[in-house]
């Protein structure tokens, strides 16, 4: 089979590399990658570390849609070339190997940062929220964020205003904005309120549809901005 | 400093509409309808009895509306896994709506 890969390094143009691969059953393209950098090309560079599907670090643009090569089977692509092209809307280091410092900036300029109700001098030990909790039900499809990146790359709204904080940010905030331990919700309801943040999201569903983890950032986004409806009609949200 | 190169998806490129979901479908559909109604409203405007300007303004309306009450059931709480067969009952709902209203007209 073909691969067409993006190559592109610091001060040369990005252009589409093809490798032959001899395809085997239960190959993956993270399996074909690693052929290539073994046998054809050892300058071709990607990420890649658990190589199970847990890490999120091969997160990658496979045939038009963000996936993790290590967990995508050549057998389960369509037929033809397979063209695999680094994330979008993250400045490249070197061909299929991206700079994820977006994550964190959005992280930090969101707010998406616990910050504890109680100073550290108060604590007794862990405060536990109960698996059963309604508080700990209404965030169970958003806390397992690995931080991969690939719903940031499907985004259609991170690609045309770079204010916007982005799925994985919005999605972190939910779950911070729910949680009774955490001592910022009025800080971080405010700045949701402004103009390039909740209503940025177009419920394209794009982040969703991609996470490998089976996470919801649309269902987080749109449930922040119910909270930011009841808070501007003078409601204290729950 | 680091040379910066970051890639968006090409609006002109087949590649990147590869694999492209029902969620940006319904939201594109939604857009172009607006847009298509911003053209037919002046013709409608202009001459209101041209038949398929009247059968084109009737078929924008209900997509577009339609949509944008997909979009407004979202909003409110329904879950996002829903938005998928609220795309396919708006697609089928305009279709009926336009079969309907088109047979009925009384002029």
């Amino acid at each position: 089979m073909v691969l067409r890969v993006l190559r592109w390094s610091p001060g040369s143009r990005e252009r589409l590399q093809k490798y032959w691969v001899r395809a085997r059953q239960g190959m993956t393209v993270l399996d074909a990658l690693v052929e290539v950098q073994r046998g054809t090309d050892p300058t071709l560079a990607f990420r890649y570390a658990c190589r199970v599907g847990m890490c999120g670090s091969c997160g990658m643009v496979i045939n038009g849609r963000e996936r993790w090569a290590c967990r995508t089977l050549l057998s389960r692509l369509e037929r033809g070339p397979v063209t695999v092209r680094p994330l979008y809307h993250f400045s490249l280091i070197r061909d299929l190997v991206v700079d994820m410092e977006p994550i964190k900036r959005k992280m930090l300029e969101s707010k998406a940062v616990f910050v504890p109700r109680r100073p550290a001098e108060d604590d007794e030990g862990f405060a536990a929220v109960s698996g059963r909790s309604r508080e700990r039900r209404a965030v169970d499809g958003a806390i397992e964020c690995i931080g991969c990146g690939m719903c940031v790359s499907a985004c259609t709204m991170v690609a045309h205003d770079p204010r916007f904080p982005g799925p994985a940010a919005l999605n972190r905030v939910f779950t911070l904005q729910r949680d009774s331990r955490d001592g910022a919700h009025a800080e971080r309801g405010e700045a949701l309120l402004a103009e390039d943040v909740l209503t940025r999201c177009h419920t394209q569903a794009n982040c969703t549809a991609v996470c490998p983890m089976q996470l919801s950032p649309t269902d987080s986004i749109l449930a922040l901005r119910r909270r930011a409806l009841l808070q501007l009609v003078g409601f204290r949200p729950r | 400093m680091r040379d910066r190169r970051v890639l968006k998806r090409r609006l002109g490129s087949a590649e990147a509409w590869r694999g492209t979901k029902a969620g940006m479908w319904a939201w594109l559909i939604q857009r172009l309808a607006a847009l298509g109604l911003l053209a037919v409203i002046a013709l409608h405007l202009h001459n209101p009895f041209v038949r398929p300007v009247q059968a084109a303004v009737l078929g924008l309306v209900l997509l577009h509306g339609l949509l944008g009450v997909r979009a407004i059931l979202l909003d409110f709480g329904l879950p996002a896994r829903a938005h998928r067969a609220l795309f396919l009952l708006a697609l089928l709902a305009a279709l009926a709506g336009f079969v309907a209203f088109w047979r009925w007209r009384w002029y």
